[in-house]
């Protein structure tokens, strides 16, 4: 935590302190409200909401049994919560805590990465700053297949990295296939869903007080993690949620880049979706899913009310 | 024209138009009249399933321009069209996923007497258990599953069982297994010496309890890229399709192919009209194409797969007709069964055992 | 704002420092790795794209003559160009109300604004085929011609996208100090001039970052636009995972060099056009 004497002066040099910041009550100028709060509460209704609501519908729903067959395509909607019954069964609960783990570990990785690479974008001359940022953002405009094909090609047994590791004498390893593919291509795909939120908070971030706490005495390390992070931590916890929830639900990297082991609940929902067609267990699964994320996002919000920090 | 409507229960029908006809002022444009049909058709198939100038050679003897779009695998096919055909005429389920579409009327019956070339269809293919004197779907391609294997690698250079995939150690983190529920149960049970499609819960235990106490030996389930792993060297051995792998064998002399002694899976891919196809009648002009002779020749011709075509295999030349690996001898044939549609709650139960297998 | 940056190495200068360098180049590196082989691949006379066997553009031509492959580029770019824009517009007028105004149930709104990321994809891709199938949006969109028959698509892309473009924003909008928007005021300046000349030069930054990422994000997305396209609205995605599943071919490979090289173009002349108004920032 920053030391009081550096709240105090981020606060009263900030002048409106942040978390007392004065909103609008929206009945002074409703117009403005209206207008600005239209569009995007039509689209998250109608494209949103209401699709969900059908699919909400659907996970209380089973397979219709006509003449005493199960169908294919026919649903009897509403009747109970078998679903979710069997989605708390062990086999599945063990596949999410799974995920949870291998989201968790490839969030933190991406968040290492990441932050020095936006700090270092944010540091850089002013004319370097739009192609930097532009070279990070580009191997993401590429097809996420192609690029994972491409990881493929580098990790194989034969690949890239085996073959350079082959010329300094290094026995071929097992860098594809596994838990590490995957958390090491989560995080390639993830990075600039880190990045970005993270160069928006630090390039903001008011120099001076770095130069402060410099002069103060304390070293680059201290100034690092007692200043610079807690005065970024907005742009580290969109970042964070940015690429843990994707990382959650992904099902097309642990299939191309795991191997026999590498099954997560994205996995498991898609089967559902397709091979299976049990559309109402899929959703039960999804909304599962959603819950502990959910519940994941309250914690966070309810952490963040509890310490000083400023506000997203 | 008809779109293919979702069977659901009326009141919830009327409440969702109701919601529809609210929100969608734009939506409700006046559909195509059915007084002549469009000279188009989109076909719906899976990836260099067709033959190289097939598409070209039908434009230019009927005049109906096609399209074609891919899909990856049967259940995604399903899926795409179960919630309602988007617009497609032709698809190519295979004969389980055509079985259950039957079942769930997402397919539209055949009208015989405009598809005269029926009559080429290779005779053990003119009727299937699966579809009845064949009222929905004409027979495309067929063949096995089996192992494809480096002959380098492998012990004796011949492999003749599922043993080296389902049973051994030998070979450990250099074979693949295909990645999906059915194939992988149904030829552990064909190993263990029951039907590919048995629903007998004591079978697919010892089905299951085999696959899990191998899975550590497997280093990929592969969905359809075996043959590549085959061919760059990650791994000795992998269960894949015949004609996949003879593809490969085609650039790799040290590549082969066998069916185990035990037997295997037999398949039919079959081409079929989907409800609510936008043009019908283009789409059976279609289907009597593909199953003309030198049509049928190209075809087979440019993907190698074994031809259910009479006619067109009779034009093929000796490389192709008497390839051991494109058509399995009798006797292969005879241990190898077809997959069937077994219901939807045999399905689920083929899914669990799955996720068990994947999660252990 | 940001300081006057002291040429050399003060100890603010961490563009200068070694590490920081090294480590720069080592991430961009790992980056670049997999794309660089990508297109390399590009020039190869293999088949299969596995194994180097020769150097050719022939992939170029071949892919150039792949209808189906040009069509589905052109769906991709042409989705994420009017997607990008539409979301970045609702999604910064999101995170001004949200920043700007307190209302009855505002935690409760955050908390559903929210919901598009914390949602599984392949759950919001069946949910909207499900939706416009039963409305009848499906069949009566993709009738209509072309660039009108992408709708379904846009629409599902924007769904997912603003919320992500709301977030940036606002993650922006919280350094404004409002005494600014006052002083505007207090010199005579009306709401909506305020809002051009003042909070939307101060925003840019943010908004810049929020369509990066929304156009990213319509670009590359698989799983939601496979369940809510149809015949003839092909994504390059949705044809790509069709084609990969047998080895990706030069031609993929080729195919996707061009896109990045047109979004590269497009994207500098974007970052062109706007550099001019960025002077005299602070």
């Amino acid at each position: 935590m920053p030391s009081p004497f550096l709240l105090a002066s981020i606060q009263r040099l900030q002048g409106t302190a942040e978390r007392r910041r004065i909103l609008d009550n929206w009945k002074d100028n409703r117009s403005v409200f209206w207008i600005l709060a239209g569009p995007g509460t039509f689209w998250l209704l109608v494209f949103f909401i209401l699709p969900l609501g059908f699919l909400f519908i659907m996970s209380f729903s089973d397979k219709a049994v006509i003449n005493g067959e199960v169908s294919i395509t026919d649903y009897d909607y509403l009747t109970g919560i078998t679903n979710y019954i069997r989605s708390v069964d062990t086999l599945y609960l063990t596949i999410i805590w799974k995920s949870i783990w291998v989201s968790a570990l490839a969030t933190v990785l991406c968040l290492v990465t990441a932050y020095p690479i936006a700090f270092g974008i944010c540091f850089a001359p002013e004319r370097w700053k739009p192609i930097l940022l532009l070279l990070v953002v580009l191997p993401f405009w590429i097809n996420l297949l192609i690029r994972t094909y491409a990881l493929i090609a580098v990790f194989r047994s034969q690949g890239y990295v085996n073959l350079a590791l082959g010329t300094l004498g290094l026995g071929p390893y097992d860098l594809l296939y596994n838990n590490f593919a995957v958390i090491f291509g989560l995080v390639y795909v993830y990075m600039p869903f880190m990045v970005l939120p993270l160069y928006a908070t630090i390039e903001r971030l008011d120099r001076s007080f770095l130069e402060a706490s410099l002069d103060l005495g304390a070293s680059q390390f201290t100034t690092f993690m007692k200043v610079t992070v807690p005065l970024t931590m907005p742009g580290i916890i969109t970042g964070v949620i940015l690429v843990f929830i994707p990382c959650l639900g992904s099902f097309l990297t642990p299939d191309l880049l795991g191997g026999a082991n590498a099954i997560m609940i994205g996995n498991v929902i898609e089967r559902q979706f397709k091979a299976a067609n049990d559309w109402p267990f899929g959703a039960a699964l999804s909304f599962m899913l959603m819950y502990a994320t959910f519940a994941a996002l309250m914690l966070r919000a309810f952490l963040a009310k509890r310490s000083a920090g400023v506000d997203v | 024209m008809s779109h293919y409507q979702p069977k659901f229960k009326t009141s919830r029908r009327s409440l969702l138009k109701g919601t529809g006809a609210m929100i969608a002022g734009l939506t409700f444009l006046p559909r195509f009249s059915l007084a002549q049909e469009e000279k188009k058709l989109n076909f719906y198939n899976w990836d260099t399933y067709i033959g190289e100038h097939s598409l070209a050679d039908f434009t230019t003897a009927t005049g109906i321009e096609a399209k074609m779009d891919l899909f990856a695998d049967n259940d995604e096919l399903f899926a795409k069209l179960k919630g309602g055909n988007p617009g497609y005429d032709v698809i190519v389920p295979t004969n389980d996923m055509l079985e259950r579409m039957i079942k769930a009327e997402m397919v539209i019956p055949l009208d015989h007497a405009k598809i005269p070339n029926m009559a080429n269809i290779d005779k053990p293919f003119q009727d299937a258990a699966f579809d009845p004197g064949r009222k929905h779907s004409i027979p495309y391609m067929w063949g096995t599953l089996g192992v494809g294997y480096r002959k380098s690698k492998i012990e004796g250079g011949v492999v003749d069982s599922w043993k080296i995939l389902l049973d051994s150690d030998k070979y450990a983190g250099r074979i693949s297994l295909l990645g999906d529920a059915q194939n992988v149960i149904g030829v552990a049970l064909k190993y263990l010496g029951h039907s590919f499609n048995s629903v007998d819960p004591a079978e697919l235990k010892k089905a299951e309890d085999l696959l899990i106490a191998q899975k550590k030996n497997v280093k990929v389930f592969a969905d359809d890229n075996g043959q590549d792993l085959l061919a760059s060297g990650e791994v000795d051995a992998c269960q894949e399709w015949n004609g996949d792998i003879i593809q490969v064998m085609a650039e790799d002399a040290d590549i082969a192919y066998a069916v185990p002694t035990e037997g295997s899976l037999l398949w039919q891919d079959t081409m079929a009209i989907p409800a609510g196809a936008p043009h019908p009648e283009n789409a059976h002009a279609f289907l009597n194409f593909v199953l003309d002779a030198k049509a049928g020749m190209h075809i087979a011709d440019t993907i190698k797969y074994a031809t259910a075509n009479a006619a067109a295999k009779a034009l093929m030349d000796k490389s192709y007709t008497e390839n051991p690996s494109i058509f399995p001898s009798a006797e292969i044939v005879a241990k190898c069964e077809p997959s069937l549609y077994l219901g939807e709650e045999a399905t689920k139960v083929r899914d669990e055992i799955w996720t068990r297998i994947q999660a252990a | 704002m940001a300081d006057q940056m002291k040429p050399g190495s003060g100890p603010l200068d961490y563009g200068n420092r070694l590490w920081l360098k090294v480590l720069f180049g080592l991430i961009y590196f790992m980056l670049y790795v997999p794309i660089i082989t990508l297109v390399a691949f590009s020039f190869n006379t293999d088949k299969r794209g596995i194994v180097w066997r020769g150097f050719t553009l022939d992939n170029y031509v071949k892919a150039w003559n792949n209808s189906a492959l040009i069509e589905a580029m052109t769906n991709s770019l042409m989705i994420a160009l009017i997607a990008t824009i539409i979301s970045t517009v609702i999604g910064a007028m999101v995170a001004l109300m949200l920043w700007r105004f307190r209302f009855p149930f505002k935690g409760a709104y955050e908390a559903f604004m929210g919901l598009p990321i914390v949602i599984p994809e392949i759950c919001m891709g069946v949910a909207l085929l499900l939706f416009f199938n039963e409305t009848g949006m499906m069949g009566a969109i993709v009738a209509m011609p072309w660039p009108l028959n992408l709708a379904n698509i846009i629409i599902a892309h924007v769904a997912f996208c603003f919320p992500f473009v709301a977030i940036v924003v606002r993650s922006r909008l919280v350094g404004f100090n409002r005494q600014l928007e006052e002083a505007s005021k207090d010199l005579g300046a009306s709401e909506w001039q305020t809002f051009w000349k003042v909070i939307v030069p101060f925003m840019m930054p943010g908004l810049v970052a929020g369509a990066l990422l929304a156009f990213t994000l319509s670009l590359d997305d698989f799983v939601i636009t496979f369940f809510t396209s149809g015949p003839e609205t092909v994504t390059f995605p949705v044809k790509v995972y069709s084609l990969v599943r047998r080895g990706v071919s030069p031609e993929i490979n080729a195919a996707s060099t061009v896109l990045i090289v047109i979004t590269v173009v497009a994207t500098i002349l974007a970052m062109k056009l706007q550099a001019p108004e960025k002077s005299g920032k602070g």
